[in-house]
């Protein structure tokens, strides 16, 4: 039987690629927008969707999980940390961080690589 | 198959490719030479059949070193390298193990139980502030991951997100979608509130093959 040997994974994660994605998505669905409680569901899951979508779209061997937070502007204290057991030559993490007047958004995208 | 079994001067590096059957490796014309003790001798592998001349011929290699004191031999009877082969000496080979799924699934019970237990330890009495939630939502993460670590899972690869927040009158969602295998694959989470912050946790499982 052949052993299909990628080789796009030596490379690891492309987090820059993942970033520009994520970061379209996310002006695309809250751009202009402000922070209102009934569409706040709604506009998370169209964000994280559509990011999803995209990164499939890469067609790249991974298994992603995309987390959105999004806060309304105040003057609160939010922290986020995520710590990972992974393999880190072919695994990887993109954040974006995304503001406007009403509104922070942080969307972390975590890619773990499917070995065929 | 035969193999036939040269001279060649001492300087020369071996390296073998497989002529065709019957072909004169000095020259089409010229007399093979035989062999005579003392010269350096090669042996040479036919086209064909891939192991049984090579073993044989590295027998007679064997004999003929031990029979002549003064003669260099070089052993070359080497396969022509595949494409395989060089890949599989660059990369560690795995032999398969027939394994379609994790034999033991995620519990996720236990560690909603963990989450719990360290969210609560870490924050139960602590006030919110800035410089000191900062560094407690690295500290959880690290200790969520260990303990969960500990748990000796196979296979699993594992994430894990906090977030702490201040506790006031403003709104916040937090949401997630993931592209997975649903059946090995699974998510635990926990939201802890006291008086005046909010934790929330989630650990990916993600099993990897």
């Amino acid at each position: 039987m052949e052993e299909y040997h990628r080789h796009c994974d030596e490379v690891g994660f492309n987090a820059d690629e993942a970033h520009n994605i994520v970061k379209e998505c996310v002006d695309g669905v809250l751009g202009g927008e402000d922070y209102n409680q009934n569409n706040i569901n709604q506009w998370t899951a169209s964000m994280v969707e559509q990011s999803l979508t995209h990164l499939v779209k890469l067609g790249k061997a991974y298994k992603y999980i995309v987390t959105c937070a999004v806060v309304q502007r105040s003057a609160y204290g939010f922290h986020t940390a995520s710590s990972c057991f992974w393999d880190t030559t072919s695994d990887g993490t993109c954040t974006v961080r995304w503001e406007n007047r009403t509104m922070n958004c942080i969307v972390n995208v975590f890619a773990i690589a499917i070995v065929l | 198959m035969e193999t036939e079994i040269l001279h060649r001067p001492a300087s020369q590096k071996e390296k073998q490719e497989t002529p065709s059957l019957g072909a004169n490796p000095r020259g089409p014309g010229l007399p093979l030479l035989p062999y005579r003790p003392g010269i350096p001798v090669s042996a040479r592998r036919m086209a064909g059949s891939p192991q049984g001349p090579v073993l044989r011929a590295a027998a007679e290699l064997a004999s003929v070193t031990r029979e002549s004191s003064l003669s260099v031999s070089t052993v070359s009877c080497v396969d022509e390298p595949s494409p395989r082969d060089a890949i599989s000496r660059l990369t560690v080979r795995v032999e398969n193990t027939y394994q379609l799924g994790p034999t033991k699934h995620f519990p996720v019970v236990t560690v909603s139980h963990i989450l719990k237990d360290v969210l609560t330890s870490y924050l139960q009495e602590e006030k919110y502030e800035p410089e000191f939630c900062r560094q407690m939502t690295k500290t959880v993460s690290e200790v969520i991951k260990a303990r969960v670590k500990e748990l000796m899972i196979s296979r699993y690869k594992l994430i894990v997100v906090t977030h702490i927040g201040q506790l006031k009158d403003q709104s916040l969602f937090i949401g997630s979608r993931c592209l997975w295998d649903p059946t090995s694959d699974t998510v635990s989470s926990y939201t802890f509130r006291n008086s005046s912050l909010f934790a929330l946790a989630n650990v990916y499982a993600i099993y990897s093959e």
